[in-house]
């Protein structure tokens, strides 16, 4: 039973590394998804184009390669960062990519007349954008987000590769030198938990935004 | 607003617009005095909306002269390009006119009363406390008073219909510009629309109105246009216009609507 409990708190300490990582990069990610998803709609063609090609890499490339780059490429050039930071980057860019195209199709499936009942009341484009379109876009990005979301917390599992102590890796740890299985049945029960949470939510997300709709 | 004495509120000089290739206006001339009601009547893709929305420039004319209220929205230069007015003109004379659109647009996410103080408010930049009353007198003008904190989606079409013309009014337009507002209703709901634009009229508020609804342009307009193919066929007083319609074009259309 001490064997059982030693083994929580080492995997919770694992979790704190998980969480980080989880919570850092959808702050980051999901504002720097709205902008790249404007940048995306841009009538300038050079933002345009620019934001087609970063998405295009970003949804291109794993994102394994993508830690292992920043983590070991980008130091070759001068740019060395802490393990945590570099983790940070890689996780922010990557997952800003799929936040902006969610964004996108949330924002092109506004409707015109949205636009244009903003422009005939005097408002700028960036009132129309922040009073009127985003908090539509919102309550229909919610399901695809909550998917994205939900692949992050398990994401988080690939820092293993820059042998940061996350959930996963405590487990694998433990599991190597006690011989003993348990530990993944507790990183599994850990997963589940926090998917369980944002499940919740982002249903009461859902349920406080689609209050308007029929 | 500038040069209002001659009460000329719109004048549109040989206006041309088109899409690529397609001309859609072929050189539109129009005045609109202060209280009068025009009415737009015509065939679908004669160009009426699109005349209609080049008023207050949710499109842009590919030549002609725009004036609202005396100042100059847009011109065409000597080299035959359009010049439109540096944005704050442009934002001072496109804010003397209110627009209701054919899908309604109202803020889905938003009450009824948020819909009606969203711009005063925020463009205006008024307190929310001196808009209050106004929305709610307006609300109740439109007969939608005990609706204030519904959401368009919980209104019937012609409920947001009239929340939508409410929600013009509130920012206080010298103008009212109506695009097929009742062409998404059912038979039963057009009458209350209808009802409150004939209110707006007899207040003398300044209209223009694209239309499939004969009657309305017959009682309630003083100037009646009829468009086709991008050029005005025939104008008139509607007691004229509609007894006796000149142009064979005219009569066959009206045939049809009757």
């Amino acid at each position: 039973m001490d064997k059982l409990m030693d083994t929580v708190v080492l995997m919770l300490q694992g979790s704190e590394v998980t969480l980080e990582i989880f919570c850092v990069t959808l702050v980051l990610a999901l504002p720097l998804g709205i902008l790249a998803a404007l940048g995306r709609l841009s009538k300038l063609r050079v933002l345009s184009r620019f934001m087609e090609f970063y998405i295009w890499l970003m949804r291109g490339t794993p994102l394994m390669l993508q830690l292992l780059f920043v983590y070991f490429a980008l130091p070759m050039i001068g740019i060395m960062l802490p393990d945590m930071a570099a983790a940070l980057l890689a996780f922010t860019l990557n997952y800003a990519a799929y936040f902006a195209e969610i964004f996108r199709a949330g924002i092109q499936s506004v409707p015109r007349g949205q636009y244009e009942a903003a422009k005939t009341l005097g408002m700028t484009y960036p009132q129309t954008m922040r009073r009127i379109i985003l908090p539509q876009v919102i309550r229909m990005v919610l399901p695809p987000v909550s998917n994205e979301t939900i692949n992050l917390v398990k994401d988080t599992s690939l820092i293993y590769i820059l042998a940061m102590n996350d959930l996963l890796r405590v487990a694998r740890t433990i599991v190597q030198r006690e011989f003993d299985m348990t530990p993944f049945v507790v990183a599994a029960v850990f997963y589940l938990a926090m998917t369980a949470v944002l499940t919740w939510g982002f249903k009461k997300l859902e349920a406080h935004y689609g209050k308007y709709a029929r | 607003m500038a040069n209002t004495q001659d009460n000329v509120m719109i004048r549109m000089e040989d206006i041309h617009k088109s899409y690529g290739d397609v001309e859609v206006l072929k050189g539109i001339d129009i005045e609109v005095h202060r209280g009068e009601v025009l009415a737009i009547i015509g065939p679908s893709g004669s160009g009426k909306s699109t005349l209609l929305r080049c008023i207050n420039r949710l499109e842009d004319i590919t030549s002609g002269l725009v004036e609202i209220e005396g100042g100059t929205l847009a011109s065409t230069k000597g080299d035959g390009t359009v010049e439109y007015a540096k944005e704050e003109d442009s934002r001072k004379l496109l804010g003397c006119m209110g627009m209701v659109f054919q899908q309604f647009n109202l803020f889905p996410h938003m009450t009824v009363l948020e819909n009606l103080l969203e711009a005063p408010v925020h463009v205006k930049k008024r307190a929310k406390e001196a808009v209050l009353p106004e929305a709610m007198a307006l609300l109740k003008k439109v007969g939608l008073e005990d609706r204030a904190d519904y959401y368009p989606a919980q209104l019937s079409g012609g409920q947001q219909q009239r929340v939508a013309i409410a929600r013009a009014l509130c920012m206080k337009p010298d103008i009212m510009l109506f695009d097929e507002p009742t062409s998404a209703l059912d038979p039963e709901l057009t009458g209350e629309v209808l009802r409150t634009m004939r209110e707006l009229a007899a207040e003398h508020m300044t209209m223009v109105v694209v239309t499939h609804e004969m009657n309305f342009a017959r009682e309630a307009a003083s100037h009646v246009i009829f468009m086709a193919d991008g050029v005005i066929v025939e104008q008139g007083e509607p007691q004229e216009f509609f007894a006796h319609p000149k142009e064979e074009r005219t009569r066959a259309f009206l045939n049809n609507m009757l």
